[in-house]
Formats: structure tokens, sequence, C-alpha cells
């Protein structure tokens, strides 16, 4: 006999006897089944009784012996969560404070998250309503410059002509080439970007036309028109068959038919177009454009396929264009390869692609993934807010939840009781959050940054985000309550043994957190606050106030303008150039003995220097005789830096084998705005008839009028010519307003992540001190002072706040430290007195909190907090 | 006979019950039957008879002693009730009275068989 110790009948059949036969029958049968199995393991063998005790479980299923159906199923839930919504709406009324927290909290979240999703949505629907977009290609060339590899978006001219002829697979191909222009309609009169394109641009693009036919691109007099250029010059008419007239320079200009009006642009898009006209009209434009040229560009040359495997191909094909491509050119415009980027997917890499017609969408996806964190921060911080007021709350429910067990709740019908009622308070901030969302933060968000995401409620995708984040945030809120609260058992409840919610870690754990993440918003805020103000002060590297500048047609036009502006006694210095600071330069191609690098060039006189406050740091500015300094240049310093250290003027280098010598060294100066690093530079000496630019350096304090005065001229001068000029000062575009508005976003953010924060330690306080009445009283009718009871208030919060602090100061400092480095080419030094600005203002924050709650102990009358039972 | 039906294998248990007295708890039937039907019978089939037969009044029951075997678990002894008693015997005389008015020459052909 094997030993009965050993041997036992299975589990499993068991616990499945024990789930279906009626109670009191268990006993019976499972001593019945357990006697024949012995039975069974000595006649036979253990293996086999085991089988036979299942089997005979299993024929033990009959409806006499098992449980009532009826109490198994259980009824109908319905009512049961009618009770639990009413229970909740009533715990609402009955805890304003409390509710008004949680709502207000979750819904500031859910309002930002539904904004971070109109964004993302904005962001990844970028240029995916072309129909072709899986089959449209943008060609690139890689080639070495500097020694790195990169991807250039322009393409040889020749080269798109004959890869439609040379493949078969290449169904369409369109050349695309911007050029200024001014554009003249009756009396309104603009310079504009007129785009030269092949008529297939709108079949390969598929912009949708709202009047007229995309076909007529083909006809080489029509125009077609962006809907934004269409009510600029004809406002709500239809302008189809309208004459407009193109002046591409001084002497070519054309009449163009209106053949077509685009539809508005979708809101996400990254390429589009002002005005349209057929290719060929380059030859009027730009009678010295070489169509064959393998050394010229064109800006940009699309193909279509007719599936996306072809391109294989047409990879493989590409070697002997490259090899065209490299015998025209000189060796130091060799290229590597020819490549393609799929339109559906430019907008993502268009980072890396130097001079290509599409826009980056990198710093949106960067702004996604930040957006997404300060999202997560502030749903943590309103779902902690959550937590601890309905842990320290739970006293007030513990007869409720006592009763509940009583009348035979289980623990999991408490907890889904407590879950149900977080689903109806999430569902309450849900609709004030996207209420919020979609009237204030997204429309906050678009007029600061003027553009306009095209949000609208009636996405699905948004339905099923927001479902999640209510199931999400209901869970992750309510579970731990939820758990906490249904574990007491019921004896100890009614007995009032039960204490809980005054000291609890958790719960300070969580208030520690939040003071934690409140504590670096603000740190982020003040910081991107301050790096606005230290770089509005922050030097430009020339002196950009008191000029004016003017941009001209051509060196005549130059003269004129400069000899009526001379006449001004407010005009100290009058500077012409044919590029101009903050406004246009040209890229060089520098051959230095050992290696050749590309640096920034700009083309100016003599004068230049001066009268845009440019400082001298070694040699000399040009002469004012031209000629001799025809084979000069002047650098910036951070071109001594890169390419010869030590040595300053006196070095010599080529450019297109002309050889140039430096003769002055001027500092740094920020050609473009902060965003952009200081590039090496090189000055030329610009040919009197090649000046585009006027630049005058004025009397301070005359620069408004002397800005009158240069329009008042221009338009007498030039009538059929918009001016196209301003302050110095004002070149930079939106840099400022940029900065600024990173400053403000993150105050925004701050401000919601201080105000949960002290919203929750209001709450928590509160319940804390009610909870306390009755010691308070004492302490008050011992003769306790406003000193003292503060004191004891505010003792148990010290501790806590200062390891928040200790924590998060150092980790934001850090982090913003990256930030700065991430996002900005130049900011200023991060320091601790931003931390230490943050720290001041959360104690301020707090002090004021506690002081709400220690002037309600102080006022409150000693007899009502002893009367409490 | 009344309403009440006793079906063919209840009358059987109900038989082994009143003849194991106060061994009578199921897995003891369960042995009892098996030997003289010599075939296998589930637990489950002589637990729903059991069960009908006292829901309909045949039976009344009692925890008995609880053995190790048992895993410690308390038998139930079945006790044939009065009613039972009388059920019994009436269908034992309808029995008797039908076999009696079998004609002679065919009873002991059945006999035989």
């Amino acid at each position: 006999m094997i030993p009965r110790e050993n041997i036992s009948p299975p589990r499993w059949p068991l616990g499945f006897l024990r789930l279906f036969i009626k109670k009191e029958y268990l006993e019976e049968i499972e001593g019945d089944m357990e006697e024949l199995f012995y039975d069974n393991a000595e006649k036979v063998s253990v293996r086999k009784a085991n089988l036979i005790y299942t089997w005979e479980i299993l024929r033990l299923l009959r409806p006499i012996l098992l449980k009532n159906l009826k109490t198994i199923s259980t009824p109908t839930p319905i009512p049961m969560f009618r009770n639990y919504f009413k229970v909740s709406l009533r715990g609402f009324m009955k805890t304003p404070l409390s509710s008004f927290i949680n709502i207000v909290g979750l819904s500031i979240a859910i309002g930002i998250c539904v904004f971070v999703y109109g964004f993302a949505h904005w962001v990844y629907s970028t240029d995916q309503f072309h129909e072709h977009k899986n089959t449209v290609y943008l060609m690139t060339f890689l080639a070495n410059r500097d020694g790195v590899l990169q991807v250039h978006g322009q393409t040889p001219r020749p080269l798109g002509e004959m890869l439609k002829q040379d493949f078969t697979h290449i169904t369409d191909v369109c050349r695309v080439e911007d050029r200024s222009v001014v554009v003249k309609y009756n009396d309104n009169v603009f310079h504009e970007r007129l785009r030269f394109t092949d008529p297939e641009f709108l079949t390969m693009l598929t912009f949708p036309l709202k009047w007229g036919d995309s076909g007529s691109l083909s006809d080489i007099n029509s125009v077609i028109l962006s809907e934004e250029m269409s009510v600029k010059y004809f406002g709500d008419e239809n302008p189809v068959g309208e004459s407009i007239l193109i002046k591409f320079d001084d002497k070519n200009s054309k009449a163009f038919k209106v053949s077509g009006v685009a539809a508005e642009f979708p809101k996400s898009r990254t390429i589009g177009f002002n005005f349209l006209v057929n290719f060929e009209n380059l030859r009027l434009a730009d009678p010295g454009y070489d169509m064959q040229d393998w050394e010229a560009f064109v800006n940009a040359t699309l193909i279509r396929v007719n599936d996306p495997a072809d391109l294989k191909a047409i990879e493989m094909g590409m070697d002997k264009y490259k090899a065209l491509q490299n015998k025209a050119v000189k060796e130091e415009w060799e290229i590597a390869s020819f490549g393609f980027e799929q339109l559906a997917t430019l907008h993502e890499r268009s980072e890396e692609i130097k001079d290509d017609i599409s826009r980056s969408s990198a710093s949106n996806y960067k702004s996604i993934m930040f957006l997404s964190v300060v999202a997560v921060f502030l749903l943590a911080l309103a779902c902690f807010n959550y937590i601890n007021i309905a842990i320290v709350t739970a006293a007030k429910r513990l007869k409720e939840i006592g009763v509940r067990k009583t009348i035979g709740a289980t623990r999991r019908v408490v907890i889904v009781q407590f879950l149900t009622e977080n689903v109806v308070m999430t569902f309450f901030a849900l609709i004030v959050g996207v209420v919020l969302g979609a009237t204030l933060f997204i429309p906050g968000f678009e007029q600061m940054w003027h553009f306009d995401m095209g949000f609208s409620l009636a996405v699905p995708g948004l339905w099923i985000y927001l479902l999640s984040i209510l199931l999400l945030t209901a869970i992750a809120s309510g579970i731990y309550p939820a758990l906490y609260i249904s574990r007491f058992e019921v004896a100890g409840i009614l007995k009032g043994s039960v204490q809980f919610g005054k000291k609890n870690p958790i719960t300070k754990t969580f208030l520690g957190i939040q003071l934690a993440l409140a504590l670096m918003f603000i740190t982020t805020a003040v910081m991107f606050t301050q790096n606005s103000a230290y770089m509005a002060k922050r030097g430009w590297g020339y002196n950009q106030e008191a000029a004016l500048y003017a941009q001209v047609p051509d060196g005549a036009a130059f003269e004129q303008l400069s000899a009526v502006m001379d006449q001004d006694p407010d005009v100290l210095l009058i500077s012409g150039s044919r590029h101009h600071l903050g406004k246009s330069n040209t890229t060089a191609f520098i051959q230095m003995a050992d290696r050749s690098y590309t640096v920034d060039q700009l083309s100016v006189d003599a004068k230049y220097f001066e009268a845009m406050g440019l400082t001298l740091a070694a040699g000399r500015t040009f002469r004012d005789l031209f000629e001799t300094d025809k084979q000069t240049v002047i650098v910036n310093e951070e071109f001594v830096r890169s390419f010869n250290p030590g040595e300053g003027t006196g070095s010599v280098f080529r450019i297109d084998s002309v050889q140039y010598e430096v003769i002055g060294v001027v500092k740094d100066f920020h050609s473009y705005d902060f965003f952009k690093k200081v590039n090496p530079t090189i000055f030329k000496v610009a040919d009197r008839g090649d000046f585009r630019y006027l630049s005058m350096r004025v009397r301070p304090g005359s620069e408004n009028k002397t800005y009158k005065g240069l329009q008042a001229n221009w338009a007498k001068l030039f009538p059929e010519t918009p001016f196209q000029g301003g302050y110095q000062e004002d070149v930079w575009g939106s840099y400022f307003e940029e900065i600024s508005i990173h400053a403000t976003v993150w105050k925004v953010f701050g401000f919601m992540a201080v105000l949960l924060a002290s919203l929750g330690l209001y709450g928590l306080m509160s319940l804390n001190i009610a909870g306390r009445a009755k010691e308070f009283s004492i302490r008050k009718v011992l003769g306790a002072g406003a000193k003292s009871i503060a004191g004891i208030i505010a003792r148990q919060y010290v501790i806590l706040f200062a390891v928040a602090v200790l924590l998060a100061a150092p980790t934001s400092y850090t982090l913003i430290k990256n930030l700065f480095d991430a996002s900005y080419t130049y900011h200023m030094p991060v320091d601790f007195s931003g931390v230490v600005i943050a720290v001041a203002l959360l104690v301020a924050v707090v002090l004021i909190t506690v002081s709400t709650q220690v002037r309600k102990v102080l006022k409150s009358d000693p007899v009502n907090g002893l009367k409490q039972e | 006979m009344k309403k009440t039906k006793l079906g063919e294998f209840e009358e059987l248990v109900l038989l082994t019950v009143a003849a194991l007295q106060s061994e009578a708890y199921g897995v003891e039937i369960k042995r009892e039957l098996e030997d003289r039907l010599k075939e296998k019978l589930s637990v489950g089939s002589i637990q729903s008879a059991l069960k009908r037969m006292e829901e309909k009044g045949f039976l009344t029951s009692e925890f008995g002693e609880a053995t190790l075997k048992r895993g410690g678990k308390r038998k139930r002894i079945y006790t044939t009730t009065s009613y039972a008693h009388k059920v019994l015997a009436e269908m034992k005389d309808i029995r008797t009275g039908l076999w009696e008015s079998i004609p002679a020459s065919l009873a002991s052909e059945l006999r035989t068989v």
C-alpha cells in the first residue's frame, strides 16, 4: 500500500466541484469521492484513481446536485450601478470642495491631453492629403562637403527630363523653380513668390481646385492662384479669366490669365504655392536660365512612379547620371549619389535635407514629445490629488462600507463601486476638459503661434483616445483608494476600532511627488522667462539700433535712392551691398592648403562695417577704392577659430581658383537669429552694379522720421515697385516673439502644476484639520496662540516639503540645462538663480495655502470643536 | 398508487438503503448495488437518486461519523421513511399481484429463463 500521506486526490476537479455543487451536499460528496479515491488507489493505481476521480466529478454535474443557477448568475447589475451613480452624485454634493479640486484638476489635465492630441493629429496628418503621397518622390543627392555627407533637396537641371525618357517606371516628372516677382492687378502691387513648374505638378500633388481647371497649367499664359492670393487680389470674386501682370524684373514682364484657384490648402502641409505658372516661362523670366546645364540646379524635381517597389530599379540605374553630373562639375562639387524621398515622409526627413522645398516638421515632433510629458505629469498630479483626498475622506464613508459589506457586498463589489464612482467623476472632468481644451487651450496656442491646426471633435480617434484616458485615469486614480478602503473588516468598522487616514505614508509620498513636480514646472517656467529676457538683451555682434535698410532692384536704383537719402541730415552714413545682415547671404566654397570648406559670404562695400556697427578685431576694413581690395576678404572670428587658429590677417585661400587674402577680422555677429549658429563668414567687395540693399546709419532718435522719409522717397522714385525694407532691429522677424512664447507656454504649465499641487495640499490640509478639530479646540482652550497652532499644522509638511525640494531642485536644474542645450543654439548661462526663484515661489504658494488653514483654525470657536462627537 | 412515482433505479437504491440500514451512505450504497447489479455505477447517479428521493420524502438523512479515509468528512447516513416502506410494500404487492395473474404455463416458462 502506498503511504496515505503521499497521495491525495487531484485538486482542480475538487475546486470545480466546490464551485458547482450545492453547499449543503459538499461535505458528504467530497467525503464519498475521497473514500472512493483511496479505495481505487489501493485497488488499481494512483494514476487510474485520479482519472476515475476526475471523471466521477464530471458526472456529478446533475441538475439536482448543482447550485441553483439563479443564485449563480448575478442579478442584472444595472440597479446596483444606478445606486452607485446616485451615491457618487450625492457624494459630490456633500463634499463640494473635494469634488471641485478633483474635477478641476482632472479637467485641466484632460484639457491639455485633448490639446496634445489635436496637435499630434495635426503634425501626423502633415502632407497626408496627397493622393499619391506614396508614389511621389523628391529627388535628392548626397554630397560630401566639409567631410560630412549631406543630403541636398535640389537637382541638376537636365536630370528630370532625362529620367522621364529613360525609365518607363516613372510616369510623371515635374520641376519646380521659385522666383521673386512683382505681381500687379489694378492698384494692387505686391512682391510675391512665383512658382514655375511643369503641368504635372497638380496631378502629382493633389491640391483640389476651387475654381478653374488644373489642366490649364499646360497653357504657357495661364496662372493658378492659391486661395489666399485670390482673396488678396480679388476678394471673394471668382477671378478666373482675369488678367494679372507679373514683372519678373525691371525689363521683363508678362500678362497672365488666371485659369484656376486652389481650394483652401489643408491645415497641415509643408508644400504649397502662391502663384503657379508653366515652367517654360522661365525662358522669359530668366533669359540666362540654361535648362541643359548640369552645373546648375533646379529648386526641386518630383517624380511619380506606378509602384513604390519600382524605385529600387530606378535607384540602381542612377549611376549613369552620377557620372554625367560629376563630369560636368568641378571636383569639389562632385556628388556621392542620387536619392529619393517619399512625399509621405518628406516632412519628417526634411530637417536633414538641405535646400529642399518642403518644410521640416522635426521641431513639431519634438514638441509632441514635450507636450506628452507635460500632459502625463499634469494627469499624474491630478490623480495624486484624487488619491490623497479619497483616502483621507474614506473615514467618512466607513459606515457606508460597513453596511454594504454586512448586507452581502464582497470586497470585489466594494472595489467596483468605488471605481464606478471614479469613472463618473472622471467623466464629468472629461466633459469639462474637452470644453477647456477645445475652447481655451487649443485656440490660445493657435493664437500664440499664429497657425490653425484645424482641430475638430469629429475625429473618431479622438474619442477612442478620450475613452482610454477616461478609463486609464479612473483606474489609475481609483484603484489604490478602492483597494485600501475595501480592505477593512466589517466588525472593525462597526466597532469603530478602524483608525486610518490621519497618518498615511502613501498620502505623504504622493504629496511629496506633487510638490516636486510642481517645483520642476515652476523652475522651467522661471528659467524660460529668464532666458527670454536675457536673449532680448544679448548683443547681436553689431549695432542693430538706429539702422535702416531698403531692398533695391539693381545698382542703378541704389544710386538714385542713395542720392536722395543723402540729402536727409539725419542720415549719417549710406552703404550699399549685394547681401545684407539678417536678410541674405550666399554660400562660398573655399579651398585652403589642405582642405575645402563651406562658408557664408556677404558682398558689401567699404562703408558697410561702419554703417552696421560691426566691430573690427584685427587688420582693416575695405578701402573706398574698390579695385585694390577686389581680392581681399574680411572674416569673422569664427572663421579664424575654425580654419586657421592663431593666424588672422594675411592668410590666403582660393575661391574658384582665385586667390584671396584676409585683411581684417571682425568680431562674431549673428547675421540671423539666435536659433542659428554663427558660421564662418567672409565679406567680399561687391560691385556697385550688383547692389541689392541700401543700409543707413541714422541719428539715434530719428529712426521713425527717416523711415517715413525713406518710404516716401521710394514711392516717388519707383511707383511701380512695392517698398521692401525696414528697421534693422526687426530683421529677425518673429524670433523674440517665439522665445517669449516658449516662456509663456511654460508659465502656463507651471501655473497649472502649482495650482494642482496647491489644490491638493489645500484639500489634504483642510481634511486633516477637520479631523483634528477637537485637538485644536483643546489646545486653544488651554491657551495655545497663533504661533503654536501654525507650528503644529505646518510641522508635518515642513519635512515633506524639504525632501521634495532637495529632490526636485537638482533634477530640474539638470533637466533644464539639457532642455536648453537641446532647444536653443544660444541660451543664457544656466545658473541656480532660476531654481532659487522657483523654490521661493513654491514656498510662497505653500505658505499661503497653510496660512488659510491656520486662520480657519484660529477663527473657529473652540466650543464647536469640543462639541464634536 | 398515488402520483408519487418511484423510478426503477430509485427503487433499487431505496431497497439498498433499507437493506444496509446503519451502513447506508453514498459509497457503501454504490458498492452494494454494483455487486448486486454487476455493473459500474457513478457517484453522480447514486447521489442524484438519493437527493431526489429525499426531496420526495422517501428518505431522511443525518450525518454519521467521519473517517480518516474520507479526509475527515462526515458520512451522511440515509434512512427509509415509513412512507417509503408503504410505497415499497405497495410496489411489491402490485408486482406480486401481477405475477399471480400471469397464466401458469407462461409463468413457469418465465421462471426457467
